[in-house]
């Protein structure tokens, strides 16, 4: 079914993307990640000596430090660091330094919808910057449902605020192996999921298409972080 | 606690002397000479009212946003403008988030004296309906990369952003002309804010061998100074604020050497960051004109290379 979006897009298009590293330089690893008009810049420390209290001196501990545009720091950017920290314990490994900290720090310089999902993948980028050992990287997408029942991918904020419900998904970046093909199994995992009230099968269609969309976003994000720091990165 | 201590950045005993050192040669240690300021780059968002700063290494970015309340009650007929300053600890591995540290406190101050008591942005204009409504404007400074002197940066930034801010427009309606309507932007072009003149600090930090005097200190050079003074001038020469915590003392003639440093440098940069705003006018002007979508972004069922977009 055809869909008219207001800046032209189709169903499954996502806006243009904008990655660049090391942007600042009192931090150990920094990234800003654009998704069209959303903008997010990430910073990271680490790993810095001590676990914070209540975390588990035999592991790595991670921070998140969200800081809104304008505004003081109430319920949601809390939610936010909760989920972004939970997401990326999942692909931090975390037994490398134990009794460390490490912080991330995101600060929202745009919002235009899509807000997580661009503070992960900007966050998954400056963890690389930095040298924070992981298993994998994260690539994320917000998918949202409309009234409808047609799905559309990378909403602008106008377009969220009419949907029915949406769907973040958090997935593994697609593996480059040197292995031959068949001997790599499994199937892609999912690492975060934010969701509000959704139909089952709406639900599985977003995570249908959320995986054709997380192809596309890795090889976007390969591509940035082989690229010299300095330069950044674009992509349609 | 210990682990906080350890985490701390310190200059080593040699770095230090190497500044001192290099100074009494009129050297600092990023090449410049005493009196010379760093490459400043003003950019600007999408939206009205957002700035990016870059002061060499420091980036500071200033958000304005509006909103009607009610005036304070001793100032019936006036506007509301308030500072937020937020020292990220994205910006320094010192900075602890959660609450402000001094640093941070002196920096909104000094920004703020500079502002409101020098009476740059005209408050009277803001006001709507006298006693019951006014705008009271909110600039939030994010400190995003502290390379050295944050309070010349936060305050470019946050001019910048004064400058490109577009308040909606509102009038009086109702039965008896209490009401206040608030034409949103699609209907009626907001305005911009009355700004009568830019208030620029310039900051400059004092070495106590042979009382060295240098402009716009980097943050190693801030660890080795022993004093610093910032002053806020504007380009005609008025002197709008002064700010001279501790530090070491320094003689009388130092200070008015500065004091005349400060009014030549402000003109430069006041020209700078008007130019910047006009850039950034003139682009808002031609967005107004466009409307088709210039950019294509990725589609993902279709199995196509890359298209490569804006």
């Amino acid at each position: 079914m055809e869909v008219d979006r207001e800046d032209g897009r189709t169903q499954n298009q996502l806006r243009p993307l904008a990655c660049s590293r090391n942007v600042l330089h009192r931090a150990h690893g920094s990234a800003s990640w654009y998704q069209g008009d959303t903008k997010v810049l990430a910073a990271v420390y680490g790993p810095k000596a001590g676990a914070r209290k209540n975390e588990n001196p035999e592991k790595a501990c991670i921070e998140v430090i969200w800081k809104p545009k304008t505004g003081q720091t109430g319920k949601l950017e809390k939610e936010y660091e909760m989920i972004l920290k939970r997401t990326l314990q999942s692909i931090c490994i975390l037994t490398v330094n134990p009794n460390t900290t490490t912080s991330i720090i995101i600060q929202v310089v745009n919002d235009d919808g899509a807000l997580l999902p661009c503070a992960i993948n900007a966050a998954c980028v400056a963890l690389v910057d930095a040298g924070i050992p992981m298993k994998h990287l994260a690539v994320a997408i917000c998918c949202c449902v409309a009234k409808s029942g047609y799905v559309i991918m990378d909403p602008t904020k106008l377009e969220e605020q009419k949907m029915k419900s949406f769907a973040y998904l958090v997935f593994p970046n697609s593996v480059h192996s040197v292995l031959p093909e068949g001997s790599v199994q499994g199937e892609p995992m999912e690492h975060g999921i934010v969701t509000s009230v959704t139909h089952v099968d709406d639900y599985f269609y977003c995570l249908e298409r959320g995986c054709a969309a997380s192809a596309k976003l890795s090889d976007f994000l390969r591509r940035s972080l082989q690229r010299h720091p300095t330069d950044s990165s674009k992509a349609g | 606690m210990e682990g906080r201590l350890a985490n701390a950045w310190r200059l080593t005993a040699n770095d230090k002397s190497f500044i001192r050192t290099a100074l009494l040669s009129e050297i600092r240690i990023d090449g410049r000479k005493p009196y010379e300021y760093r490459k400043i780059v003003v950019k600007f968002g999408r939206e009205d009212g957002s700035s990016e700063v870059q002061l060499g290494q420091t980036r500071v970015m200033g958000i304005v946003t509006a909103q009607l309340v009610q005036p304070y009650r001793d100032r019936p007929k006036e506007g509301i403008l308030s500072i937020f300053t937020e020292v990220s600890p994205m910006a320094d591995p010192s900075f602890e988030p959660g609450h402000p540290g001094e640093l941070a406190v002196e920096l909104g101050r000094i920004i703020d004296r500079g502002l409101r008591e020098s009476k740059a942005v005209d408050t009277e204009s803001l006001c709507v309906l006298a006693g019951k409504f006014v705008w009271a404007i909110r600039i939030d400074l994010h400190i995003l990369d502290n390379g050295g002197n944050l309070v010349d940066a936060a305050n470019i930034a946050a001019l910048a952003a004064l400058l490109t801010f577009r308040r909606p427009e509102c009038s009086l309606g109702g039965e008896d002309g209490q009401e206040v309507i608030v034409h949103p932007p699609e209907i009626r072009e907001p305005l911009p804010l009355i700004v009568h003149h830019l208030p620029i600090a310039i900051t400059f930090g004092f070495f106590s061998n042979d009382s060295i005097l240098v402009i716009d200190p980097t943050h190693n050079e801030e660890a080795v100074m022993g004093g610093r003074m910032t002053t806020t001038v504007n380009a005609n020469g008025d002197i709008c604020a002064i700010q001279k915590a501790g530090g070491e003392g320094v003689p009388q003639r130092v200070i008015m050497q500065c004091l005349q440093l400060a009014t030549a440098k402000a003109a430069g940069i006041t020209k700078q960051i008007k130019e910047a705003v006009e850039v950034y006018n003139t682009e808002r002007a031609l967005r107004k004109i466009k409307r088709h979508p210039t950019s294509t972004g990725v589609n993902v069922k279709e199995r196509q290379d890359q298209s490569v977009g804006k």
